[in-house]
């Protein structure tokens, strides 16, 4: 379970976020948001996703993630090399990107078929474990 | 009624108890018992309800011609639902079975307890779990799930030895999703919650998927081909098709020279093991190691190597679970234990510190530790510090360690060693770059190689790759008289 903070017209939100699993469809499990800083002073005008309430009715937070298959980073450790490019279509099983870890060139592969929607790191950035490396759609 | 229950059954595609039964013995072995047993509960109309055979069908039957246990939950009788009566038919052939010392498979589809019973009904599944306990380490016990397992009934294949889950039909779970959804909020689907890819990749409760039925009653007579009917009995070898002596060119390349190059270790272990069958056990959990059964000669080993190709073949909490419950199945059934290894060590992290790695950790080296069956370690590349000694090490009751040319044994990696040591040396260089890679280089020469840890017997032979089937076969011939006694004591404390 990861908590983030996420703030909308000014209103923060605590939002809990569990990853139910690599393989599977993993948008998270958004647990009831409640604004921990209210500011009293000014409504919300703007047409936003989430409106936020002062009554403890949940609502429905936003999550930055694409969705889709994400791809994690197993070990901690520095990408070395990407083998593909957004847009690409892939393969479960296809290497996507060479994580150096544990001093081994460790590939990383699709845990699902699909195209690259997004990658999220370039060569030689370090991502620690459970970092989102690419998501597959 | 029978027939369209039957007939529901098959349009899930699920088969019948008896067809199942069919499927896994021999060919017209089976012979029924307690076939006119009858529930005796007159609660809530129960006194006027028939449930024939008390909806599980136990008996016994040969796999291969050797003596079998079975009992298989009927779910068009009452959902298959487990109530005194069923529970003491079960717990019958598994009596038998251990007077017998013959293996005892269950065949799970079971809607859960007879709630009509009430406590009589968690009483039945206690008689079990007592008697799987009991068994256990006695007889094999297998566990193939083939329908729904909730609440209690997960209970009796979890302390089995090994668990079969067919896909789409076979769930496990403590509650369901509507308990889950009722008490948490969390929306999941019951495949999705206890599903036979769930366990066997992420729970690692099941140990074995199959796409359908047909195919999981195959995949457990093969298993029964690698294991004696019970603890005082050895595995029974069968005849040898392949070569004992082939040497294996191929082994000569497989390892990358490059030590950051990974590989992949089932290659190496199918150019050894006979005619390249590798018997996968839990091939979708903790991929970073290898569990399973091969043949040498025509004799069953275990085999348990470290996985370069997945998370560099560290160790982790999960891998050290299922490697120590492997060697522990092999050591109660006189299964000789063969390790490859090829670890950089354990895996790093605030994740697995808070996990307990050093606890699960614990299970390995206290598994290996405790292994009286012949034990061959086998080092290809790779063996760090106390990962080293986890892998079935020359300290933790090695029988033989064999090293291949190209095997580092080393308290750590070399970068890292040199930057220790020659700390002060380095800071003090005027070029402090040039000084550090000597250093490593230095220290690189003297450990990276199997010849250290054989000056010290730590190592007992280094072998050309290419002759490993032959050397193998003959050290576990030479090990096949093998006694060792430990301490007499009631249990020791395995650190779960």
């Amino acid at each position: 379970m990861r908590k983030f903070q996420i703030k909308v017209d000014g209103k923060v939100y605590e939002v809990e976020v569990e990853e139910v699993g690599g393989n599977e469809s993993s948008a998270g499990t958004v647990s009831v948001p409640q604004p921990v800083i209210t500011k009293a002073k000014e409504e919300p005008v703007s047409q936003k996703v989430v409106k936020p309430s002062s009554s403890p009715a949940p609502a429905k937070a936003p999550t930055a993630a694409v969705p889709g298959e994400q791809v994690v980073a197993p070990m901690p450790g520095k990408v070395l090399q990407l083998k593909v490019t957004e847009g690409d279509s892939v393969k479960e099983g296809d290497t996507l990107l060479v994580l150096e870890a544990m001093k081994m060139e460790n590939e990383i592969v699709a845990n699902a078929s699909g195209n690259i929607k997004k990658i999220n790191v370039a060569a030689n950035d370090m991502v620690d474990t459970g970092d989102v490396l690419m998501v597959i759609g | 009624m029978g027939e369209k229950r039957i007939q529901a059954q098959h349009k899930k595609g699920k088969l019948t108890a008896r067809e199942r039964i069919d499927l896994l013995l021999d060919k017209d072995s089976f012979v029924e018992l307690d076939m006119l047993v009858e529930h005796r509960c007159s609660n809530f109309g129960m006194d006027k309800v028939e449930a024939p055979g008390e909806g599980v069908v136990t008996g016994y039957g040969t796999i291969n011609e050797r003596l079998i246990y079975v009992f298989a939950q009927d779910f068009t009788v009452i959902g298959g639902s487990l109530g005194e009566m069923h529970a003491k038919k079960i717990c019958k052939v598994l009596d038998m079975a251990m007077k017998m010392g013959a293996p005892c498979i269950g065949i799970n589809d079971s809607g859960g307890a007879r709630i009509q019973e009430g406590v009589d009904s968690l009483s039945g599944y206690g008689q079990l779990f007592y008697r799987n306990t009991i068994a256990s380490g006695v007889i094999p016990q297998i566990s193939i799930i083939v329908g729904p397992a909730a609440g209690g009934a997960v209970y009796s294949p979890a302390i089995m030895d090994f668990v079969f889950m067919v896909k789409n039909i076979g769930i496990m779970h403590i509650t369901g999703p509507d308990v889950i959804k009722a008490v948490t909020g969390e929306v999941v689907t019951s495949e999705k919650l206890g599903g036979a890819m769930t366990h066997n990749r992420k729970s690692g409760v099941a140990h074995f998927a199959a796409e359908n039925e047909e195919e999981v009653y195959q995949m457990v007579r093969k298993m029964m081909s690698f294991l004696p009917s019970n603890n005082m009995e050895t595995p029974p070898s069968i005849e040898c098709k392949d070569d004992p002596n082939r040497m294996e060119e191929a082994l000569l390349n497989i390892v990358p020279t490059d030590p950051n190059k990974p590989y992949e270790m089932k290659d190496v272990i199918r150019y050894i093991v006979d005619e390249g069958d590798f018997f996968e056990s839990h091939p979708y959990f903790a991929t970073n190691m290898l569990t399973g059964f091969a043949r040498l000669n025509g004799q069953s080993i275990g085999i348990i190597a470290n996985q370069p190709k997945i998370l560099a073949g560290c160790l982790d909490i999960d891998a050290s679970d299922k490697a120590a419950r492997f060697i522990r199945f092999c050591d109660a059934f006189n299964i000789p234990i063969l390790t490859f290894v090829d670890v950089p060590g354990f895996l790093p992290g605030t994740a697995q510190e808070y996990g307990g790695i050093i606890r699960h950790g614990a299970k390995l080296l206290y598994a290996y530790s405790e292994a009286t069956v012949p034990k061959i370690t086998l080092i290809v590349r790779k063996s760090y510090g106390g990962a080293y000694l986890a892998m079935c090490s020359r300290d933790l009751g090695a029988d033989q360690v064999i090293a291949w040319p190209t095997a580092e044994i080393a308290v750590m990696g070399s970068q890292g060693a040199a930057n220790i040591i020659f700390r002060k040396e380095i800071a003090k260089a005027d070029n402090p770059e040039k000084v550090r890679q000597e250093k490593i280089d230095e220290f690189q020469l003297k450990f990276s190689n199997p010849y250290e840890a054989a000056k010290r017997g730590y190592v007992d032979m280094v072998i050309d790759p290419r002759e490993t089937r032959p050397r193998l076969i003959t050290t576990f011939e030479m090990l096949s008289t093998k006694r060792e006694t430990r301490p007499a004591k009631k249990h020791g404390n395995f650190p779960v």
